[in-house]
């Protein structure tokens, strides 16, 4: 979908921003890029909207040089999200998620339609809020707005640049919850820039670590914590905040050690976990007895993860992604996981 | 303040007249300024690097004092409204200009990324999201040029564009005519608030509707000041008769008019109070005016920059006529029987307690009194630099503006004045005028300057205005600047009752 050709870029005062990066984002994934300020992680993502040239080196999407679009309509397939989130102040909200939809001259009907959906999507009531300023929204609302602008237009790929950065833990939390949800629905190519690594690790389907103008790591969550391919990311990833708020993600157990096939005998002692056709998640067996068990979210934060454990009295859960059973979660798993976690040096207890 | 009320019914029709004249000067003034500074404004957000330096130009414009840029543009586009909408708006680029250039450029870097990303050309985002935001910033800098406009507009009397300024010259030239002062510098002040008021009305909905909001004042203010022109656009007259600032030259421009609308066909149009003999020159170069009174001493030292060769009034006649018509092509016809040199004049009182008779007698008195003289006086030859050379005065001396030397000498502020010698307020204050035995003051008789191209289109009007020449006593002058300036009587009527009295028409 979007593909880097060794594209680097040098600013006029001589920094090199970008050295020579080649990676792919394949179509419908979501990609996190993540680095330490000044890694060049703004600058490749921004190079695919063209707000910034590469000084050498090839984009493409859909194997098309992006300089041969039109740079308005390339523009106008390319959703963005603003740290700033940057609602033109003078406008309602109607106008603001119009702006594209205009230019790309959508009839009106529809134009009200899609407005309505988008806005019923994020949980804004259209007659509420449409005719509202983005002043009278709080910081939540006006960047739940940010996104449906992005959105409006359909368009095959949405860059977002630290949106939640700017906003109070609860409502971060809220909206990464949200876009995860939304990007179950729409199913678009997203890069996605933040200097979290929490945020990098719970929302992309993959994660593209630079530092220093290169791209040091491009893997998957897991990988990247499992198999840290220097010490940069070793550091960096560890650079985390508690264990109890990473996302249970890492933590998966994929062996499949204990998930059965749909339909086959389910064994008589111990509980098991029911997949289904296409990695669907149908249910569990206790000692041979069908058991209510939720799923939880691969995203889903360590310390959150366990109230489920307690709530349905349970030692093991599954966990998906995108509707897809990834594997296991059981308390054994979780206590690895914080064992390779903390370091233990002279008697004392180190993270 | 009754004198305020009196003042102004008797001048109503010029009062709102002048108005009127203000408020277009003004509205016209402003929308150029706007027309050029925006759009201007705007480009310059586009080309950053040569946007300082085209800031500082306007910048220089605005320092450059408002009547030396009416004096540049005399020659170039003539006198009348043109050069002062040109002066006018040159005045009011700077603000607009910079505050549209500062509006566009303090939009939220943010909101222009936004622009640009979501694939806005760079019109649509000046069109839709900067102008809007900049709207009130730049409205501020139309509003500052407004009043800078209203304030400024009242010099444009001095070329002949009439406005309120009008009032407040010849309020200054009447000695300082306190009700007619304010009669002019009131409302102009009025009218910046009133104007300034309605401009913050469209400030208020400027940031919603953007480029809505300044087209609306462009057409409103356009359909205003337009109309008129449309209303009573072909009253061109056959001829322009002007005049300088002041009671004689109106009277003598009527009496020309009275004259050639009586004995031709033609009409004839008078242009009033032009301030200075360089304005009304030009003006007559330019073909903005066709005739205007001037003196023969004039010609020769202003117009020719020559110095007298004698002083005897026909010689001085035939130096200017024969000098004038050489290097400009232009005639001057006969001249009036009357002599309004210059005069140093004193009052009776001064003049008995030190025995003053002529010039030359200052000499007792020189540290015991203050003169009180013309810039243009103090700088001639045939003024105090003679005085020095030839009678070997050395007086303290106070420059000022005409009309503030009889204010002065009533007020006892100077003991001597320099005069004209026909003026109305030699009557008024009983002046007593010094002789001038070395002759340093060439004479002065006013005659009608025309074109030679004029008299060719018009050859009848020479004999009409020659029918002055020889004719009003300097008596017959003073009384008749008396009627105009001290008891307010009109211009056109005592031009008319003199031609009349002297069987000059029925």
């Amino acid at each position: 979908m979007i593909e880097f050709e060794k594209v680097q870029k040098k600013f006029p005062d001589g920094t090199e921003a970008v050295k020579q990066i080649s990676f792919r984002v394949e179509k419908g994934e979501f990609l996190t890029l993540i680095g330490p300020s000044g890694c060049g992680k703004t600058t490749s993502m921004k190079m695919i909207n063209r707000l910034i040239e590469p000084t050498s080196g090839l984009i493409k999407i859909n194997d098309k040089d992006i300089k041969e679009y039109n740079i308005h309509e390339l523009r106008w397939n390319i959703g963005y999200v603003l740290q700033e989130i940057a609602l033109f102040p003078h406008m309602t909200i109607e106008e603001n998620i119009a702006v594209v939809p205009e230019m790309k001259k959508w009839k009106k009907k529809d134009l009200e339609k899609r407005t309505d959906e988008l806005m019923e999507m994020v949980g804004l009531d259209p007659n509420t809020y449409k005719s509202r300023k983005p002043s009278e929204l709080s910081g939540g609302q006006q960047q739940r707005v940010g996104v449906i602008r992005a959105l409006a237009a359909d368009p095959d790929i949405i860059l977002m640049d630290e949106p939640f950065s700017a906003l109070d833990p609860i409502s971060r939390e809220q909206l990464q919850s949200d876009i995860q949800k939304l990007q179950q629905e729409i199913q678009k190519t997203i890069v996605f820039v933040t200097h979290d690594i929490d945020e990098a690790l719970a929302l992309g389907d993959r994660v593209c670590l630079m530092n220093e103008g290169e791209v040091v790591q491009i893997s998957t969550p897991q990988e990247l914590i499992l198999n840290p391919q220097t010490d940069f990311v070793r550091n960096f990833v560890g650079e985390r905040k508690s264990p109890w708020q990473t996302a249970v993600d890492v933590m998966v157990d994929t062996t499949k050690k204990h998930i059965v096939q749909e339909g086959t005998s389910y064994p008589e002692v111990g509980t098991y976990i029911i997949e289904g056709e296409n990695q669907k998640y149908i249910g569990a067996v206790q000692n041979g007895e069908a058991i209510d068990l939720p799923p939880i979210q691969n995203d889903l934060h360590l310390r959150r993860a366990t109230t489920v454990f307690d709530e349905y009295e349970t030692s093991i859960l599954p966990v998906v992604k995108n509707n897809i059973l990834v594997g296991t979660l059981s308390y054994r798993d979780i206590v690895h996981y914080l064992q390779r976690q903390t370091k233990l040096e002279n008697g004392v207890i180190h993270q | 303040m009754s004198e305020l009320k009196a003042t102004f019914l008797d001048r109503q029709d010029m009062f709102w007249q002048s108005i009127w004249e203000h408020l277009q000067l003004s509205i016209i003034s402003l929308l150029i300024a706007i027309l050029i500074a925006v759009p201007l404004g705007l480009l310059l957000t586009r080309t950053k690097k040569i946007a300082e330096p085209i800031i500082t130009i306007t910048a220089i414009l605005q320092t450059i004092p408002s009547l030396a840029i009416l004096a540049f543009l005399i020659p170039i586009v003539g006198i009348g409204f043109k050069p002062a909408i040109y002066a006018l708006s040159a005045y009011a680029l700077l603000p607009i200009l910079r505050n549209t250039y500062t509006g566009i450029n303090e939009v939220d870097r943010a909101l222009i990324e936004a622009a640009k990303g979501m694939g806005m050309s760079s019109f649509r985002r000046l069109a839709r999201v900067e102008l809007p935001l900049a709207m009130p910033v730049i409205m501020a800098g139309i509003r500052t040029s407004m009043v800078l406009i209203v304030g400024t507009a009242t010099i444009a009397a001095l070329i002949g564009a009439g406005g309120l300024g009008e009032l407040i010259l010849l309020g200054i030239n009447r000695g300082g005519d306190i009700p007619l002062i304010l009669l002019g510098a009131i409302p102009a002040a009025l009218l910046a608030i009133a104007l300034d008021n309605i401009l913050r009305l469209f400030e208020r909905t400027s940031a919603k509707s953007g480029f809505r909001s300044l087209a609306t004042i462009l057409v409103a203010s356009l359909l205003i000041v337009t109309i008129p022109f449309v209303i009573n656009g072909d009253d061109q007259a056959d001829l322009v008769i002007g005049g300088k600032l002041g009671a004689e030259p109106e009277i003598l421009m009527n009496m020309y008019k009275v004259l050639i609308e009586e004995e031709t066909d033609l009409t004839v149009e008078t242009k009033p109070n032009f301030g200075k003999t360089d304005y009304v020159f030009e003006a007559l170069k330019g073909g903005d005016l066709d005739v205007y009174p001037e003196f023969t001493g004039t010609v020769i030292t202003t117009l020719l920059g020559e110095q007298a060769n004698s002083n005897v009034k026909q010689e001085v006649y035939e130096q200017a006529r024969d000098g004038i018509k050489e290097a400009e092509n232009m005639v001057l016809l006969e001249p009036m029987e009357y002599n309004n040199t210059y005069a140093v004049a004193t009052t009776q009182e001064v003049a008995k307690q030190y025995g003053l008779e002529s010039i030359g007698d200052l000499k007792v008195a020189e540290d015991k009194v203050t003169a009180g003289f013309t810039l243009e006086f103090n700088d001639r030859y045939d003024g105090y630099v003679g005085m020095q050379e030839e009678y070997g005065l050395d007086l303290t001396v106070k420059t000022m503006e005409p009309g503030v030397r009889q204010t002065a000498i009533k007020e006892g502020d100077v003991q001597v004045i320099d005069a004209y010698a026909t003026a109305g307020y030699m009557v008024a204050y009983n002046l007593k005028v010094l002789e001038d035995p070395e002759n340093i003051f060439p004479p002065y008789q006013g005659a009608p300057l025309v074109k030679q191209s004029t008299l060719d289109q018009y050859p009848e009007i020479g004999d009409v205005l020659n029918q002055l020449g020889g004719k009003i006593t300097k008596q017959q002058m003073q009384e008749m600047n008396y009627k105009v300036d001290f008891e307010d009587e009109d211009a056109y009527q005592v031009a008319r009752n003199f031609l009349k009295d002297n069987g000059f028409i029925d």
